[in-house]
């Protein structure tokens, strides 16, 4: 067990006791119960070493816990607020050999400890070319030029007092999964899907902003740039742009992130993320694309004749079992929940289907919460498992009639080499032990 | 401007005080307050498609943006050439300042170092198994060249090249790429006409491309399931926040509880600390793990032991140099030994079998 230093603790005979009590483990169980480092274990543990007490379970039944019998902190003794210390294993994580710097890299939500379909602020993964600019939002200006009929600059407080929308949509990043082209690589869920997290967005249709200006009829195109050291840059339709297209300066109701553009950005929904320009300063309307590097030698689909899709925006529909999985296996024998995510940047998921034997027979998994377009949604099915092992997966459809496609179908048409946009079905073994494990199946 | 927020107002207001009033008038207001609340959602987020982007100034917010303003923030570059600002610049004039700020990341010839981009060569690879790439193999237009570089280059630097010098390094990385001649001067009129090799390369996305079906059951073969990859075997993963005690014995343990076969660990160990940061990505091509399974036994038919020799020793092949150990001349032969078992096994001689 680490802790938060990553110093490797022993763990006491007597804490294994504690967590074992917890959760009422015989000695298979608490040996997977250990090893796979579950999160319920971390409490358990946890509250004995707040305690100051290893060995005896004094907050333990019948014992009245020491936080009963103490005071803790009163109001705004953290003004912002902060999760508890116990779930420091909460955290984006990166796989350092993805990429030759972490300042030109992305790191992973952790979806396996995420719950209902909101990715809270500090976990929503991050992708950045040139590291994390530090923007002075009063010095910070939006530019809106080009084919429109007044050429304009934005403060942020303009833009603010222009009229807002707030929709929660997903943003993923089409690399998503992209390393398992070939086959699995990759031994955790935050690993095989992270690249994706779900937000309230606040701000101003880019169809308002337009109208503000005015746009030349003959304008098709609009480049949005971005404030960072890459002044990323990427070529958005104008039809995009009078669809949903946002101007967004607030995530799940606080200002955006640092690492999310603040103090502005774009957010083109269900699009691949890298459109959703981060630290926007600037908006050009054009007759034509630019075909800049990030739609050309990056996020360009290369197919297995040499020849690859440009503006292939649509982050088609997709799903992943969140539970089980690699990170939190099976504990015992007996009835479980089956639950996992699905999304579509074409709309609505309308339907979740579940294997647990590879695909041979499905079952539909219902699907519960909020159901919104262009929205991570969560499915969820009661299963029984009788210790056998299981190959696990779920399949999507969104509200166009699409259909998740199977890894072999999209090889078949793709070949291996295009990187991005695989959102193939996804297969999680389930051993004996209740380990769970990344795997393909032919 | 003031209608909408004047109607907003006037909208909270009523929904405010719709609890104080006579119900029936509050009703029959609330109906009217509704009704309007659904045009203003109309302009604001509803149907967009209708918006006369035309028109101009319902917020009388911003300021007009000055000619000097955007020609101070206009960088951007078109494949037509537009954008293109005055100066100019050769192959021979950028050779020396590539060499100074660019060949650390991206290599003397435009190879590459380590995870960095590689800018030159890769002809011809884009249809095979591992595809190169490049500037020169896959950019279609000049012109990107020459805005990346302006906007985003040197990578701790950005714009901080004046535009004779960008000029001159979009020469030398076309010129490394054999793609105009060293002493050809590029500038803002005849950049756009340089024709890059993978032109006619792209074509817009033609997605959606398969066609799955809802089939519920007896949907394949169950003999026809056979698992072909198990990540937890490749051992690639930083995955340490999920196992115990992952760097002594019930670490391994742990390896052999998630595949459920046993695992060389010392030839996975040996590959993680020494090998991986170059096998795992497959730069200066070094065979991944992920590689086809039929190269993989081409190495081994080879024989165990050449392929051993040549991890220990070094070799130069068609796809690229294995240094000596990797470089990492600490390891001892017995190490380097099982890292190599460690490869053939999970990359592809076992799973070929």
């Amino acid at each position: 067990m680490k802790d938060k230093s990553g110093v490797t603790q022993q763990v006491p005979k007597a804490m294994q006791k504690v967590a074992d009590a917890a959760v009422g483990l015989d000695d298979q169980g608490r040996r997977n119960f250990l090893t796979r480092g579950l999160q319920v274990s971390g409490a358990a543990l946890g509250t004995a070493v707040a305690g100051g007490v290893l060995a005896s379970g004094e907050n333990l039944p019948p014992n009245v816990p020491s936080w009963m019998r103490s005071l803790g902190p009163g109001v705004v003794s953290t003004p912002y607020g902060l999760p508890s210390k116990y779930e420091s294993d909460v955290v984006r994580r990166n796989v350092p050999w993805l990429t030759a710097d972490s300042v030109s890299s992305i790191s992973f939500s952790p979806l396996h400890e995420l719950k209902g379909i909101l990715t809270p602020n500090g976990l929503v993964f991050e992708r950045y070319h040139a590291g994390v600019p530090t923007i002075d939002p009063k010095q910070h200006r939006l530019m809106v030029h080009g084919m429109v009929n007044n050429p304009m600059t934005f403060t942020m407080e303009d833009l603010r007092r222009m009229p807002s929308t707030s929709v929660i949509r997903f943003i993923e990043c089409p690399a998503n999964g992209g390393m398992e082209w070939k086959g699995a690589q990759m031994e955790a869920l935050q690993f095989t899907h992270g690249m994706l997290s779900c937000c309230e967005w606040t701000g101003v249709m880019l169809s308002t902003l337009l109208e503000e200006v005015g746009v030349d009829p003959k304008g098709k195109w609009i480049l949005a740039e971005g404030a960072d050291g890459a002044g990323m840059s990427r070529s958005i339709p104008m039809e995009k742009a009078l669809d949903d297209s946002m101007l967004v300066y607030a995530q799940n109701g606080e200002a955006l992130r640092p690492e999310q553009g603040y103090p502005l950005r774009l957010l083109n929904p269900g699009w691949e993320g890298n459109t959703s320009i981060k630290w926007l300063r600037r908006l050009e309307v054009s007759d034509k694309p630019w075909h800049h590097r990030e739609e050309t030698s990056k996020y360009t689909d290369l197919m297995s004749n040499g020849k690859a899709r440009k503006f292939s925006w649509v982050q088609e529909s997709n799903s992943v079992i969140t539970q089980p999985c690699p990170e939190k296996g099976l504990m015992k024998k007996g009835r479980v929940e089956i639950e996992g995510l699905a999304w579509s940047g074409r709309g609505r998921i309308t339907r979740v289907d579940v294997s647990v034997d590879g695909g041979i027979n499905w079952q539909r998994a219902p699907l519960k919460g909020e159901v919104l377009p262009k929205c991570l949604t969560r499915f969820s099915l009661p299963w029984e498992w009788n210790g056998e092992p299981a190959l696990l997966q779920s399949r999507s459809v969104d509200e166009t009639g699409y259909v998740q496609p199977t890894l072999a179908q999209l090889r078949e048409v793709r070949g291996t080499n295009s990187i991005y946009h695989k959102n193939s079905i996804h297969t999680w073994r389930v051993a004996k032990t209740g380990g769970v494990t990344n795997v393909q199946i032919d | 401007m003031f209608k909408s927020t004047n109607y907003l107002a006037f909208i909270l207001l009523l929904v405010a005080l719709s609890g104080c009033g006579t119900e029936k008038k509050a009703a029959i207001n609330q109906q009217k307050s509704l009704a309007s609340l659904s045009q203003i959602e109309l302009r604001i987020g509803g149907t967009p498609h209708k918006i006369d982007s035309t028109k101009e100034g319902y917020y009388n917010v911003g300021t007009p943006a000055t000619p000097e303003e955007i020609a101070g923030w206009d960088i951007d570059i078109r494949p037509d050439g537009t954008g293109l600002p005055p100066g100019s610049g050769s192959a021979a004039d950028g050779e020396d300042m590539y060499q100074a700020k660019c060949a650390s990341c991206h290599g003397v010839f435009g190879e590459g170092s380590g995870r960095w981009p590689k800018l030159a060569g890769g002809f011809g690879t884009l249809s095979s198994d591992r595809p190169d790439k490049t500037v020169g193999s896959y950019w279609p237009y000049a012109s990107t060249l020459w805005d990346y570089i302006h906007r985003a280059m040197p990578f701790t630097q950005p714009q901080s090249l004046s535009n004779d010098e960008v000029y001159a390094l979009t020469a030398y990385v076309l010129y490394m790429n054999d793609i105009i001649d060293e002493d050809l001067t590029l500038n803002a009129q005849n950049l756009a006409s340089v024709e890059m090799p993978n032109k006619d390369g792209f074509f817009i996305d033609t997605r959606p491309d398969s066609t799955n079906t809802l089939c519920m059951s007896n949907c394949r073969d169950p003999d026809s399931i056979k698992v072909t990859w198990d990540a937890s075997d490749l051992g690639v993963t930083p995955v340490s926040h999920m196992n115990q005690g992952d760097e002594g014995d019930e670490g391994n343990e742990d390896v052999q509880i998630k595949s459920g076969k046993a695992v060389n660990q010392e030839g996975l160990r040996v590959y993680n600390t020494a090998c991986g940061v170059c096998h795992n990505s497959g730069v200066a091509g070094a065979p991944t793990l992920l590689d086809n399974s039929a190269d993989w036994q081409k190495r081994a038919s080879q024989g165990t032991e050449v392929v051993i020799r040549h991890a220990i020793e070094g070799y130069s092949g068609d796809k690229g140099m294995m240094p000596a150990k990797g470089g990492q001349m600490h390891l001892s032969d017995e190490e380097v030994k099982a890292a190599v078992m460690h490869m053939l096994t999970t990359a592809g001689v076992e799973r070929a079998n």
